[in-house]
């Protein structure tokens, strides 16, 4: 809290200030700071309940009363504005008989059920109770009491969602559950009725409160009205210690703390660690529940080799020896070319590294790559993709921007984080946002201009942008010059037309970014993931030059994974970048010879048994690589498969070694966020089961095969340093992109654009194990429109069977009111739905038919 | 639909009238319990379609505002004021009589949906108490032969 104000001398000099004194030290803060600020800036304890330091202030609990000298009555310190020459007192007699007051007041319909109370122990109210309220209560009549809809227990608890329990009883009625949703989270499950003495905080009426950070309103009750059920009743808070950790499901890399109790050795909950340059102190449910796969008791417990054709646990000796042999024989008889590595971009620095180090030097190979779920990567290291791919981040320059883009990108569901940043620049700055999407996404309720474009049209939306600019003569003819002639069509209205678009959209978008003062523009999966993403990477990079958009702010494509960034620093792709590379080189002391291969490639020659044994460490190709049945088929050629996992999934199913992965809970490690940030996550608890960290294993496999990878632990640190040391920006190229584009006709049978990618709550194949996650959403389903959903004639729950050429899957209807063209969405996290069976990889656009099961 | 397309043209009417969105609630509420007497959460949910204001807002506004009623109310309502000045004046054993005399307790609708019995805070009327206002009217100095006398006439109206 005191850290948030802060005197920033920069922003000092240059905004008006006004000089007051609290508790008689003089402080200068800028103007518009709150007099609550400023104390808690000096370091002075002012109680509070309902101010929260991300949400505008209401006034609403009275806690932070504080006198002010010339003002006839105590100050709400979070509601008045510090003035030249104020003299307020923090602690005067005055003051605590406020205080006092307002304890009694909060208390008179408070239950005073501590002692069965989950939140005692953690609870404001308790806390401040002690600290500023009377020992006894002059009350001795009947409080006021809710058991309307209420479990008929002592505790009068309401389920209002799939993991918050609420009790009305002990609520104070602060209102900041009801603020942070609407203000931080654009949501609206949740609000505040009735009034008087009955005034409830409760869902709204017949939803349940399930949005994707409904966790937070969890994390910042003061009291024990909103509590978990992952963690309630589970243990007592001071019985636990906490470890700092880090996100492992999404890029931003935002700061958490899991709560551990050591002799069980068990994780508890997850609650967030307030880092202002990342995440505001705002975690999504994904980050928040998905640890609890790490407790799961299906995980795998000992390493498991193929033998007679079925999978038998053996000891750790047995597994590695069969492993190191065996990689061995082929490298000899085959050559080194004959193994494949992929790994997850989710493991840490020194596995990714220690990873890179085995395949290039003890293997050989320069078959390394950590994009797994992405079709039709580029075989060259220097495309427009790769150039927009590197560029730097910044989560915080989000803020400040005033013209915000997100392109090709459904924020919520890929980046929550950055998602909740952008609603932040909207709400507090009024920053102009525009979505510009092949379908509907849900921040577009704060855009400006909701782009939807007819998908296969990326480019050309861009390139409508950009000769809008022109046309309009918004840029400098000369920064123009020559890029008409590079792109097509030729004028913006036959663009816009292309893509199905409005063009006065593109041009209020167009003129946005012309006037924009810092721009921030976003690139996202739907980008990242499409077979023809060079094209489209071209035209963002052409829009930029014409733009100049680099040199007034930023513009990226955000990394996906929690070390996706990372994997990409450290080398971790067939075509390193040219100074990591050279890093590289030198400390291998060589590179390996072959044609470097993208996981494509890798499933390529796998096919034509060019590739013999591969080697997954944490990945599951199986059901996250978008065209199943070509990875099934490239992967079962393999005469040797080594998978590292944590569970039993698809893809160990088909190895021939399974070797059981320790989580990131588990040990210590570095991870690189996308903003290139590396933050340390510490280990939480031991390695379940035999489970061992990717390090280790990868480790162990090396001096196996009788090459050791690192001669001591301070040797791998300083070799990750030096290589994540190295410059991995590429530089933008100094004239503008060819951009051909080529309109592909739609298949008659299968017309519905289909679009797979993560559910809002889950991230990858292991959340689908995490029981709270699962409470969400624990089934794939298809996300549509309302009007698709009245043409196909189904509605919500309905069992559709979703058909495309590759193939099909039957799942449940979900109608969503914020998609309003025929694209539907698919979440591919469920195994048990095969969801990436849908998908070609070489199809830019996948398409489908949806058809009613019979009952 | 509940509300009529009358309905929900008047309320996107009103939508354009503020500066803010959410400022047309109350009035769209208002709209709404003109046409159907009362209001429902399928009502606010009609409400939030036709003024993309969120179906939240809506519920809280609609429970804050405890005068527009949130279940079906009989033909005529009857407000009995039970503040001090009524009170003195018998008001208590009034509500009981009509109690009786309708056969259904305080905040409930008879059968047929005629009447619908509330007590309510102070109508400024003190100095004709007791008193009650039946939909828009008052009726003052009330006694049981009075009450008898205003309830015939309004069954034998409906």
């Amino acid at each position: 809290m005191a850290t948030e104000t802060k005197k920033d001398t920069r922003t000092a000099q240059q905004a008006p200030t006004v000089t007051l004194t609290i508790d008689g030290q003089e402080v200068t803060v800028p103007k518009g700071t709150t007099v609550l600020e400023a104390a808690l800036g000096m370091g002075i304890h002012v109680p509070t309940f309902c101010w929260h330091p991300k949400l505008k202030s209401v006034g609403a609990c009275r806690m932070c009363y504080v006198e002010i000298e010339k003002m006839p009555k105590l100050a709400v310190s979070c509601a008045t504005e510090a003035m030249d020459g104020m003299v307020v007192h923090t602690d005067s007699d005055l003051v605590k008989r406020g205080r006092k007051a307002v304890i009694e007041f909060i208390l008179a319909n408070h239950p005073l059920d501590c002692p069965t109370c989950d939140k005692g122990g953690e609870c404001d109210l308790q806390d401040l109770t002690f600290k500023h309220g009377f020992d006894d209560s002059r009350y001795d009549f009947l409080k006021m009491r809710f058991t309307e809809g209420a479990v008929h227990t002592t505790f009068d608890d309401v389920r209002i969602g799939p993991e918050i329990i609420l009790n009305r009883n002990r609520c104070i009625l602060c209102y900041k559950c009801v603020r942070a949703n609407k203000e931080a989270f654009g949501e609206y499950d949740l609000g505040a009725f009735e009034r008087g003495n009955i005034t409830e905080i409760n869902a709204a009426p017949g939803r349940e409160v399930s949005n994707p950070f409904s966790g937070n309103l969890v994390e910042i009750c003061p009291v024990g009205a909103l509590t978990n059920t992952d963690w309630r009743y589970k243990i007592r808070v001071w019985l636990t210690k906490q470890a700092r950790s880090i996100c492992p499901f999404t890029s931003s890399g935002t700061n958490t703390l899991l709560w551990k109790e050591d002799h069980q050795q068990k994780i508890f909950r997850c609650t967030s660690r307030r880092n202002d340059d990342i995440d505001d102190g705002w975690i999504a449910d994904v980050t928040r529940y998905g640890w609890s796969y790490v407790m799961a008791e299906d995980r795998l417990q000992t390493p498991l080799v193929k033998k007679e054709g079925k999978q038998v646990p053996v000891s750790w000796e047995e597994a590695i020896d069969l492993v190191a042999r065996r990689l061995t024989e082929i490298d000899d008889t085959k050559g080194n070319v004959c193994i494949g590595g992929l790994i997850n971009p989710q493991l840490d620095n020194e596995s990714l590294h220690a990873f890179n180090k085995f395949m290039r030097v003890t293997i050989g190979a320069n078959n390394v790559d950590h994009r797994l779920d992405y079709p039709m990567l580029p075989a060259q290291g220097d495309t427009a993709y790769s150039i927009l791919s590197s560029q730097p981040f910044s989560i915080a320059d989000i803020d400040t921007s005033d013209v915000i883009v997100s392109f090709g990108s459904d924020m919520l569901k890929e980046h929550p984080n950055e998602y909740l940043r952008m609603r932040k620049a909207y709400m507090f700055r009024q920053a102009k946002v525009f979505t510009i999407n092949p379908y509907a996404v849900k921040n577009a309720d704060i855009a400006s201009v909701d782009v939807v474009y007819a998908p296969g049209t990326d480019e050309i939306v861009v390139n409508a942008i950009c000769l809008a600019a022109i046309e309009e003569k918004l840029v400098d003819a000369g920064r123009a010059a020559g890029l008409k002639d590079k792109i097509v069509p030729n004028s913006a209205a036959e663009a816009a037309e292309t893509a199905g678009v409005e063009l006065d959209d593109i041009k209020i978008i167009a003129r946005s970014l012309a006037d924009g003062k810092q721009v921030t523009f976003l690139v996202g999966e739907l980008v990242a993931r499409c077979a023809e993403r060079e094209p489209i990477a071209a035209a963002i990079a052409n829009l930029n030059r014409l733009f100049g958009l680099t040199d007034k702010g930023q513009v990226a494509r955000l990394a996906r994974y929690a070390n996706s960034k990372g994997a990409e620093k450290l080398g971790l792709t067939p075509f390193p970048a040219p100074e990591v590379k050279a890093k590289l080189e030198r400390i291998f002391g060589g590179w390996p010879e072959n044609e470097a291969l993208t996981t494509d490639k890798m499933l390529v020659q796998m096919n034509k048994e060019a590739i013999n044994a591969g080697l997954v460490v944490g990945a599951n190709p199986l059901l996250l690589y978008p065209d199943r049945e070509f990875a099934r088929e490239c992967l079962e050629r393999l005469d040797f498969l080594v998978v590292c996992d944590s569970f039993e999934t698809e893809t160990t199913a088909i190895a021939d070694v399974v070797l059981p992965l320790a989580s990131w809970a588990e040990y210590a490690g570095d991870y690189v966020n996308l903003e290139g940030r590396t933050q340390h996550a510490e280990a939480a608890i031991k390695p379940r089961f035999h489970s061992r960290p990717a390090l280790e294993i990868i480790e162990q496999l090396a001096r196996a095969m009788d090459k050791p990878l690192f001669e001591s632990a301070d040797e791998r640190r300083r070799e990750v340093a030096e290589v994540l040391a190295a410059q991995a920006v590429l530089p933008w190229p100094n004239d503008y992109f060819e951009v051909s584009f080529d309109n592909a006709a739609a298949d008659s049978e299968y017309t519905i654009p289909v679009f797979v990618g993560d559910d809002p709550h889950h991230a990858g194949h292991l959340t689908e194990k995490s029981p709270s996650l699962s409470n969400f959403v624990s089934e794939a389903y298809v996300e549509m429109s309302i009007e698709l959903a009245a043409k196909l004639d189904v509605k919500a729950g309905d069992s559709v069977r979703v058909e495309s050429e590759a193939g099909k899957v039957i799942v449940p209807v979900k109608v969503s009111d914020y998609l309003d063209t025929d694209a539907v969405f698919l979440p591919r996290n469920f195994s048990s739905a095969q969801v990436n069976s849908l998908l070609m990889r070489k199809k830019r656009v996948n398409r489908v038919k949806i058809t009613r099961v019979a009952d | 639909m509940i509300l009529t397309e009358e309905s929900v043209k008047a309320i996107k009417e009103k939508v354009k009238l503020y500066p803010q969105r959410k400022s047309a609630i109350l009035p769209a509420l208002t709209i709404a319990y003109r046409q159907v007497g009362h209001l429902s959460d399928e009502i606010y949910q009609e409400i939030s379609r036709a003024t993309r204001i969120p179906y939240v807002e809506i519920a809280e506004a609609a429970t804050f505002y405890t005068m527009f009623p949130k279940a079906p109310r009989g033909k005529y309502l009857i407000q009995v004021c039970h503040n001090i000045s009524c009170a003195l004046l018998g008001a208590d054993s009034l509500i009981g009589y009509l109690e009786e005399k309708l056969g259904i307790k305080k905040g409930e609708t008879t059968p047929d949906n005629l009447f619908t019995l509330i007590s309510v805070e102070c109508l400024g009327s003190c100095a004709t108490a007791p008193m009650m206002q039946i939909n828009n009217d008052f009726y003052e100095n009330l006694t049981r032969a009075k009450v008898d006398e205003i309830l015939e006439e309004l069954k034998a109206k409906a």
